[in-house]
């Protein structure tokens, strides 16, 4: 009976070991595990116009001049519609243009935009931007870009924000593992915390 | 071996390629679910608000009438949970469980959502404007006399906006009701030291000897109280650790904290408290002649055959009591609830004038200089009074604010059936519960987290800087955030909506309860605390952050006057052979009243002392059950000369064998999912006996008899086997019976 059971589970394995190899006719990704798929949103939002670099016509704005909280929060927050107006509402240029004019249709209707989670963690675990802002930004003074950067990928050269990297707890893992600088001007090092309970509460 | 080999992790690895599968075909991984929920972001956001960061809101809890203040965390916009406000002298930083369950009274499912207007048997939702003008209309040529309010104990600003609209319609019917009420502790009191509230300090105490009060769970301001025993209780307090010695038939948990519980018979607390004197007399203390002439008569023999206390017990109690001063000596519900209840009391009262506490451990408390806003404290007599005229057709129009008497009348008042001669009752309901039922018209209420009010509470504690005795203060409620259900409303706003029926023009221009609270804050402003000059703007923001505001109160002071004259205990008589019990109804420290039964919180933490969840029951002793053949578990039938109800029997050593006892506040008809079917209401049961001086229900003055139904249930209750696993543990203590315990080494 058990060698049955065995094998059956067996048979029913090979069938998606089968299934799996159908699924390569899908469209490829270019690297399968790593990138999120592209997500609509409601307005298409221009990174690298907000956050290129000069060269590349964008204005190299801070990350965290509009997703302010990741510095003193869990979560690095959309901004509140208040800080796009603040800047657009004096930058005629671009006002006719047509997600301009989404933005301002939302903002007089005092309505929130709906934005679509780009990076969605499980309920069951625990992210928290500050602390690592603070880690790698403050005390080890890497440049934004790329601190942002280990987990976002490179944002400034996207329209709307597309998963860069796995976010599964192996590729967290992998991080916490290795040896970081304690800070700028210490050769100190120290890894990130490998307790359950840091991410799962 | 080919098939050993397909172990559990070849067999997942294969599943993984499945999983692949599905993934690669899906959003390219399996552990998260990009793009599927919304990340709404807000249109515009205050600079103090940073999203997954809490902000603090200083308010007063709704729960019970001890008045705490509290602070709400909110996130979101949504407040999650109440912490003590760590700036109150009430409450000091701390909370109970009750108070903690006011976030499910506020996310409350079962919430009346709209107003609603009964005609017949059925009910129809319908808008504001009508609700109020039906009210207008029925009020219109109907006399003052013929208007009745009915409210729970009240201050603040609602009570003031109440008393004018009372005013305005020429009423004088405004009668104060709580179903558990320190009536006559409040009377007794102002006997015998000169004012009904004063303060206890049990933290500046050697020894507290507490009939019945049970000031960890129920008792007044049990927040407040707790945190004077964990004072108490500390070694190395310069009065060091104090010892405290509960006397009461049914154990509270104040018993079960107790270095000494000491069963009485019920009903004979006085004689002990006269018996005590009479030894501490013996003892070679002093006692004054007026003192001694009625104490004399309570010779230790005697004392112990009345009240089931050894002579020898009633000795050491002495001698503690002598050796360590000051003491404080409580009065509490278990002593009071009888026909002769403030006879008890007072008796009570004469140890602490004898042992010379009054002005050490009872100390004078302030009131609020704002009369108006002062405390409106209830009782049972009103409702006996409002009861009487809806008997004799006196009330046409009842409105019911914050009370369920439909619920906690004895049965044998026929409180309903009065209450329908009513031709139009409007409640201002939170629930659908017994009363809001009875009513023709509901008018739904917002909760206290989403309410405007001002709070002074009946029992003021103050902080320990000098001028204390001076001491009074006002807690603000405040929203906390938008309201759940957008068509409930205020209570100060529908009494403001009312008022300008009436006096349009003095009320004009007042938009909402919030304007007039604002309005008449600033102009107090210089008693509340500011200076003329200050900004109202600055004022009432710093005052609203603060939550409390501290008043110039008026000092009352406190007299050692208690008087022995005309003290006349009864002698218990002996029990009626057909009902041979004596029913004690417990309040319990999280259902208490059973206004907040429908909160789950309350109903799944488990009674302190028997672990039960979510059900009546009912305590009997063993050796009482063994006489009666019942067991834990049996389904008995409770049946007193005014009714009877049926719950399970929970075999408890902490009562005297001739008392059993249930807790009051189960057994809803109605209010909501929580409650509704949840246990017995033992309300309905109790004889309608009273306290002879104060009118106030004598709640344990119910004699019962017990049989068993025949059913037997598996109580559902958090508690292992007595003694709890011991196995692979060293033996613990063994257990010394309280009248083993020698108090002297206390001493
Ligand atoms: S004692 Fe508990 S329920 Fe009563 S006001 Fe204080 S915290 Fe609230």
């Amino acid at each position: 009976m058990k060698c049955f059971l065995r094998s059956l589970t067996l048979l029913v394995g090979l069938f998606f070991y089968a299934s799996s190899h159908a699924a390569d006719a899908l469209p490829t990704l270019t690297t399968p595990d790593d990138v999120g798929p592209v997500i609509e949103q409601p307005i298409e939002f221009p990174h690298f116009r907000h956050a290129g670099d000069a060269k590349d016509g964008g204005m190299q704005i801070n990350c965290m001049y509009c997703h302010t909280y990741a510095r003193r929060s869990m979560v690095a927050g959309i901004p509140p519609i208040q800080k796009c107006i603040g800047c657009h509402q004096s930058i005629e240029s671009v006002r006719d243009k047509p997600r301009i004019q989404k933005l301002f249709e939302y903002w007089d209707a005092k309505k929130a935009i709906p934005w679509k989670k780009v990076h969605d963690l499980p309920d069951f675990v625990r992210f928290n931007h500050e602390r690592h802002i603070q880690r790698f930004y403050f005390q080890q003074d890497r440049p934004y870009q790329e601190v942002c950067g280990y987990c976002h990928g490179n944002v400034k050269a996207m329209t709307v924000a597309q998963r860069q990297k796995p976010i599964t707890m192996g590729w967290c893992a992998s991080c916490h593992q290795k040896d970081h600088l304690v800070s700028a001007n210490s050769s100190k090092t120290g890894h990130g915390p490998n307790d359950c309970f840091t991410c799962h509460k | 071996m080919t098939e050993n080999d397909f172990n559990r992790r070849d067999f997942l690895k294969v599943l993984g390629w499945g999983g692949a599968a599905v993934a690669l075909s899906g959003c390219g991984n399996t552990s998260i679910q990009d793009g599927q929920e919304t990340v709404t972001s807000y249109v515009t956001l205050p600079s103090f608000v940073v999203p997954s960061i809490s902000n603090y809101f200083n308010s007063t809890c709704a729960q019970c009438d001890a008045g705490c203040n509290i602070m709400g965390r909110v996130r979101e916009g949504r407040v999650l949970k109440a912490e003590g406000n760590p700036n109150s002298p009430i409450n000091r930083g701390r909370m109970c469980g009750l108070g903690q369950s006011g976030v499910q009274a506020h996310y409350n499912p079962d919430r009346v959502r709209e107003p609603l207007l009964r005609t017949g048997d059925k009910g129809e939702t319908i808008t504001w404007d009508k609700a109020l003008g039906l009210i207008n209309e029925k009020l219109n040529g109907t006399k003052g006399a013929e208007i009745a309010f009915i409210t729970g104990g009240m201050s603040g600003h609602v009570q003031a906006l109440l008393g004018n609209y009372m005013d305005a319609l020429g009423s004088k019917n405004h009668f104060s009701y709580e179903a558990i009420s320190p009536a006559v502790l409040r009377a007794a009191n102002k006997k015998a030291y000169g004012m009904s509230m004063p303060r206890y300090r049990i933290d500046k105490a050697k020894v507290v000897v507490s009939f019945g009060a049970d000031f960890l769970g129920a008792w007044v301001s049990p927040v407040h109280f707790s945190q004077q025993y964990a004072q108490f209780r500390k070694g190395t307090r310069p009065e060091g650790r104090g010892v405290l010695v509960q006397i009461e038939p049914k154990m509270t948990l104040t018993g079960a904290n107790a270095d000494r519980w000491i069963a009485v018979r019920p009903g004979t607390e006085g004689v002990l408290a006269l018996g005590l004197i009479n030894a501490l007399g013996k003892a070679g203390m002093s006692i004054p002649a007026d003192v001694a002439a009625v104490s004399n008569e309570y010779t230790a023999e005697r004392t112990s055959k009345e009240t089931d206390v050894s002579a020898e017990q009633i000795e050491k109690l002495a001698a503690l009591l002598k050796e360590r001063t000051p003491s404080l000596v409580l009065a509490g519900s278990a002593a009071e609830g009888y026909a002769h209840g403030s006879q008890n009391a007072a008796a009570i009262a004469l140890l602490n004038r004898v042992l010379g506490n009054v002005g050490k451990t009872v100390e004078a408390s302030a009131s609020v200089p704002f009369p108006q806003i002062a405390p409106t404290v209830g009782n049972r007599s009103s409702l006996i009074a409002l009861n009487d005229g809806l008997a004799a057709g006196k009330y046409k129009v009842v409105f019911s604010y914050g009370v369920n008497p439909v619920f906690s009348a004895p049965a044998s008042m026929k409180f309903k059936d009065n209450f329908a001669k009513a031709d139009f009752k409007v409640a201002f309901a939170h629930y659908m519960d017994e009363t809001a039922l009875a009513a023709d018209l509901i008018l739904p209420l917002d909760s206290a987290m989403e309410d405007w009010a001002t709070v002074v509470p009946e029992y003021m504690a103050a902080p320990e800087e000098a001028g204390s005795n001076t001491y009074a203060q006002m807690s603000f409620r405040q929203p906390m955030m938008e309201k759940v259900f957008p068509d409930t409303r205020g209570v100060g706003d529908i009494l403001l909506a009312l008022l300008k029926q009436r006096k349009a023009d003095e009320y004009k221009p007042f938009d909402d309860f919030y304007s007039y609270l604002r309005s008449a804050v600033l102009k107090n402003k210089v008693a509340l605390g500011g200076k003329a000059g200050d900004d109202d703007e600055v004022f009432w923001n710093e005052t609203l952050s603060k939550g409390i505001v501290p008043l110039k109160g008026i000092a009352g002071s406190v007299s050692a006057k208690a008087s022995a004259a005309g003290l006349k205990l009864p002698v218990a008589a002996d029990a009626d052979p057909s009902y041979p019990l004596r029913l004690i109804p417990a309040v319990s420290a999280s259902i208490r009243d059973g206004r907040n039964a429908n909160e789950p919180w309350l109903q799944e933490s488990p009674d302190p002392l028997t672990t039960i969840v979510w059900d009546s029951w009912v305590e009997i002793n063993p050796k009482t059950a063994a006489k009666l053949g019942i067991v834990e578990g049996d389904i008995v039938e409770i049946a007193s000369r005014s009714g009877s109800i049926k719950t399970q029997a929970y075999l408890f050593p902490g009562i005297h064998p001739d008392a059993v006892s249930v807790p009051v506040g189960y057994g809803h008809e109605a209010m909501g999912r929580y409650a509704r079917g949840v246990g017995a209401n033992v309300f309905g049961m109790l004889d309608a006996v009273y306290d002879k001086e104060t009118g106030e229900l004598a709640l344990n003055e119910t004699s019962v008899k017990i049989s068993k139904t025949g059913q037997r249930v598996i109580i559902v209750k958090e508690e292992g086997p007595v003694g709890g696993s011991q196995a692979g543990k060293p033996k613990i203590a063994v257990q010394v019976s309280a009248d083993k315990v020698d108090l002297s080494k206390e001493v």
